[in-house]
């Protein structure tokens, strides 16, 4: 890989750190800039070391002879390696190589000899943050050539770190549309909102999943679930369920079938054989005045009509992946004319309340947090954006589970 | 958060591990690990039951190691019972019916009576 050649020396400063006043700062703040001094001369070594002794007073200097000791010694607590090019156990710039080798995050400035610049250039192309000229030494190079290196090779690693944070969130944002797929509603008086929000500030995709599809022949069918645990795996998970789930419902399967098949799939799938899944699923008449609820060990739905309240919350259906033979009972739902159904996962009801946080919210302060907001008025995102926000104000942050909540609505036809 | 995890082996050679406090995403990895040491250094059939009555909140990732917990214990041809379990936590066992697999005991005795067999 081609590197392109830093700036000779660091940034025009007239006293760099004021050559007594040691560090301002370095890699590991509160402790001493480790320097690793590799040379096989005990005469420059010495000489070395009273430069540094001047320049960098706090510095924790040590000795190494050959690349392999020096090697040996890291990571330790060093930050910078000063290599001397001309060791007996090395040829050419292969020492750089070897110490990068041995520690990634290292700096490493390279001393060469007065005839040989050229090495120097070639060290730097091959990953060193420097080079001097071994005649050329003194207190006030050596310092701000150290200094220069850890803070550039600093400056690099946290670039790396952006750029995988940053890979990471493509990677979660492909997830996320794999989890949380567009809905397919065909009719104009049916509604739905949805929002999800991953757990850790953002940083953990979990494994909660939505759909909602709208037959030809009419009926509205609604998931929501929940795959146990955080992390890549199980958000993998979650979203071969919920593609499972939509071919079984366009295909027509009952819910009965279509939750058992589901199940089935995350037997064979599932990276550990007690990862479960928790859902809802709703089924809407073509009519919207019957609904049928399913659970499968998951928190029961809200309905909102005049009032918030949970429905279907005294069925018990087990959860997905560990009991045997399973089915899953429903609860058939009269629906008032116009209706707005709230399905979610358990980080809605689990983040803390109360002073200190000491409390866990739960499902009765949940619904009242919910009721207050749809009595002021507030639909559809509006309305699960403010829920979720109140929530999060009460956990005293963002939440630590990843949280979906999808709202349908609609009215009688 | 406050987790307290103590374990403790009678005559018999059954195990008692006792919580304290949340069992949750936070917490749930000190009981997975107590629980993986368990079964392995029990020898065969290890007997294990655990006791919930300090417990105040479970989540899905604790009700996952009780799980995993269960399962890693009958492989050893050992058995796992519960105990104790306040109602916030009794109902999640409920409304998962993960209670048809794992009983929850209201008496630490009878939690102590069921894995003796």
């Amino acid at each position: 890989m081609a590197v392109a050649a830093p700036p000779r020396r660091g940034p025009p400063v007239t006293n760099p750190t004021g050559p007594r006043s040691g560090p301002r700062s370095g890699p590991r703040p509160g402790t001493a800039l480790g320097v690793l001094v590799v040379e096989d001369d005990d005469g420059d070594a010495l000489l070395v070391a009273e430069l540094l002794e001047i320049g960098l007073p706090g510095a924790a200097v040590r000795r190494a002879r050959t690349v392999a000791e020096a090697a040996a010694m890291l990571p330790g607590d060093v930050d910078c390696v000063l290599l001397d090019l001309g060791l007996p156990d090395s040829s050419g710039t292969d020492g750089v190589d070897r110490l990068i080798a041995a520690a990634p995050s290292v700096a490493v400035v390279v001393v060469t000899g007065a005839d040989d610049e050229r090495m120097g250039i070639r060290a730097v192309a091959s990953g060193a943050q420097d080079y001097l000229v071994k005649d050329q030494l003194d207190e006030r190079v050596l310092t701000r050539s150290i200094l220069y290196a850890v803070e550039r090779r600093r400056a690099e690693e946290s670039a790396r770190r952006l750029f995988e944070a940053e890979r990471r969130r493509d990677d979660n944002a492909r997830m996320e549309r794999a989890l949380l797929p567009r809905p397919i509603l065909a009719s104009e008086d049916t509604g739905l909102a949805v929002t999800y929000r991953p757990g850790n500030q953002g940083a953990e995709l979990g494994g909660d999943f939505y759909d909602a599809v709208e037959l030809g022949n009419g009926w509205l069918r609604v998931v929501i679930g929940d795959v146990s645990g955080h992390g890549p795996d199980e958000a993998a998970l979650g979203a071969t369920l919920r593609s499972a789930w939509r071919a079984l419902v366009l295909a027509g399967f009952p819910t009965d079938e279509v939750l058992r098949t589901v199940e089935q799939l995350l037997r064979t799938e599932r990276h550990h054989e007690h990862a479960f899944v928790t859902l809802c699923m709703l089924d809407i008449e073509p009519a919207r005045r019957l609904a049928s609820v399913t659970l499968a060990g998951h928190p029961p739905p809200i309905l909102l009509a005049d009032d918030a309240r949970f429905v279907a919350d005294d069925l018990r259906g087990p959860l997905m992946g560990i009991i045997d033979r399973s089915h899953w009972p429903s609860a058939t739902l009269e629906l008032p004319e116009r209706w707005s159904l709230m399905l979610y996962t358990d980080g809605l009801i689990e983040g803390r309340a109360g002073p200190d946080q000491r409390e866990r919210l739960g499902e009765a302060r949940t619904l009242e947090i919910v009721r207050r907001h749809h009595r002021s008025g507030a639909v559809g995102e509006v309305l699960i954006d403010a829920v979720v926000t109140e929530v999060e104000q009460l956990h005293g942050g963002p939440l630590s589970d990843d949280v979906a909540v999808c709202l349908v609505d609609g009215r009688w036809r | 958060m406050l987790f307290d995890l103590e374990v403790s082996t009678d005559d018999d050679g059954v195990v008692v591990c006792t919580i304290v406090g949340e069992l949750d995403v936070a917490t749930a990895p000190k009981l997975r690990q107590e629980l993986v040491r368990l079964a392995s250094a029990q020898g065969p059939a290890p007997r294990v039951v655990i006791d919930l009555a300090g417990v105040d909140f479970l989540d899905s990732t604790g009700l996952g190691v009780l799980l995993g917990g269960l399962k890693r214990v009958r492989s050893h041809g050992g058995q796992l019972a519960l105990a104790r379990a306040e109602p916030q936590v009794l109902k999640v066992f409920e409304v998962t019916r993960v209670i048809e697999i794992l009983p929850v005991h209201d008496e630490l005795d009878a939690a102590l009576a069921a894995v003796r067999g």
